[in-house]
């Protein structure tokens, strides 16, 4: 888990293609630690890990309700590798979530400023004095809509 | 049966019970939520506050479901059997719904916020967390520590939400905004384990339903996956098809509902 997160550059679309909506679409996204609210920047060299809802390369936010730890017995919550095809139970409460924020306009803003790619950069924030190392997901996707 | 979820305009309005905003609720109103909240703390079995509390985190299992495909459907039955709870200790109880997108000046409402009441304390500003839905000992009573009242989600940000004309990106929107509001409320509230122990908890949640409910009325015959609609909500004996028209259930957001037969298709 780590407290800021720089993605590879994403290829953004051309800058003629006409769209209507853009998502940034974070698969794989942990939930097992404290809450949190995980800034999401754009093209944001130089942003701090403090940096706020004030900042320039600010696009949105996304929030996590968090478990907060385990509570059961050890391996509880480990999430199991592979699930029998034929076990109709509930899937594992700790299994990914996945969040969108809609970026729209920011795509719209990078591609006035003749960029062809952007990387996402996402710090997180928990409250009180829990570490903000809470941040862990699988992949982070930009997807445009006409 | 149909897997179109949009509410049905001829159910009998008579016998369904108003959801109300907090901002709206009378005077009596408000008492009989208090009254009956507090009648439930006073119960230690399966019918208490305490029990149903602990349905959605401690004590184990964590039955609630988050981050996954039945957010919405499980905690409308959840919401309904508290509600069904609270009206065996006052008949014609209703949860009430707290508009946080309107609530950019006062933040956690007044009738949740105030720690006394006519010189009682007030059931719905606090609750004892029994000992094993305690996240660690000491943690006797739920806290807040709520951040700025101008940090809550905006109507706007609501709105971009109830466009989505898919359920399941709607949901995933919506469980987001839900999220920060349970970060923005802090404390107790914080956390899955603890979460449903805080009674503003049912009308943070009172909102996402009726929120959910918006929705299906602004997209009439969106549907969800029909490979979800037999799931079941454990630990409730209801299935997602069972939650999908709440006037079902015996509620409505509706201030008041009237229906006429139109001409049909003849």
């Amino acid at each position: 888990m780590v407290e800021k997160f720089t993605s590879a550059p994403l290829e953004l679309p051309p800058a003629g293609q006409r769209f209507e909506r853009a998502d940034l679409i974070f698969y794989g996204v942990d939930h097992s630690g404290p809450s949190f609210e995980a800034r999401v920047f754009f093209d944001s060299r130089g942003v701090s890990h403090g940096a706020g809802s004030g900042h320039r390369a600010h696009v949105g936010s996304f929030f996590i309700f968090g478990h907060n730890g385990c509570f059961g017995d050890i391996g509880h919550c480990d999430i199991p590798r592979e699930r029998d095809p034929f076990d109709l139970r509930p899937a594992h409460q700790l299994e990914p979530a996945l969040r969108v924020l809609t970026v729209t306009e920011a795509v719209r803003g990078l591609l006035e400023r003749g960029l062809d790619e952007a990387k996402v950069t996402v710090t997180a924030h928990t409250a009180g004095k829990a570490s903000d190392a809470v941040l862990g997901f699988e992949t982070v996707r930009l997807a445009t809509y006409a | 049966m149909s897997p179109a979820v949009t509410p049905a305009a001829t159910s009998a309005p008579r016998r369904l019970r108003h959801r109300r905003s907090v901002r709206r609720l009378t005077a009596g109103q408000l008492a009989d939520l208090r009254q009956a909240i507090a009648a439930a703390q006073e119960i230690s079995d399966e019918r208490g506050y305490q029990y149903l509390a602990g349905i959605h985190g401690l004590p184990l299992p964590i039955s609630c479901v988050h981050h996954r495909e039945l957010f919405l459907p499980w905690h409308r039955a959840y919401l309904y059997f508290l509600e069904k709870a609270l009206q065996e200790r006052v008949p014609g109880v209703t949860l009430p719904w707290w508009n946080w997108t309107a609530a950019h000046a006062e933040g956690i409402p007044e009738a949740y916020s105030k720690r006394t009441v006519g010189g009682r304390k007030n059931p719905l500003y606090d609750s004892p967390i029994q000992p094993s839905g305690r996240e660690r000992p000491g943690q006797t009573r739920t806290t807040r520590a709520p951040g700025a009242p101008g940090e809550l989600p905006s109507a706007e940000a609501l709105r971009a939400v109830l466009a989505n004309p898919d359920f399941l990106t709607f949901q995933t929107q919506l469980e987001s905004l839900h999220d920060g509001v349970h970060v923005w409320v802090g404390g107790t509230m914080e956390s899955i384990a603890t979460a449903a122990y805080d009674p503003i908890f049912w009308a943070h949640h009172a909102m996402i339903d009726r929120a959910w409910y918006l929705w299906q009325l602004r997209h009439p015959g969106a549907t969800l996956p029909p490979s979800l609609l037999d799931r079941a909500l454990a630990p409730f004996p209801m299935t997602v098809r069972d939650t999908l028209d709440v006037t079902r259930l015996g509620y409505d957001y509706a201030a008041s509902t009237a229906a006429a037969p139109g001409p049909g298709h003849g």
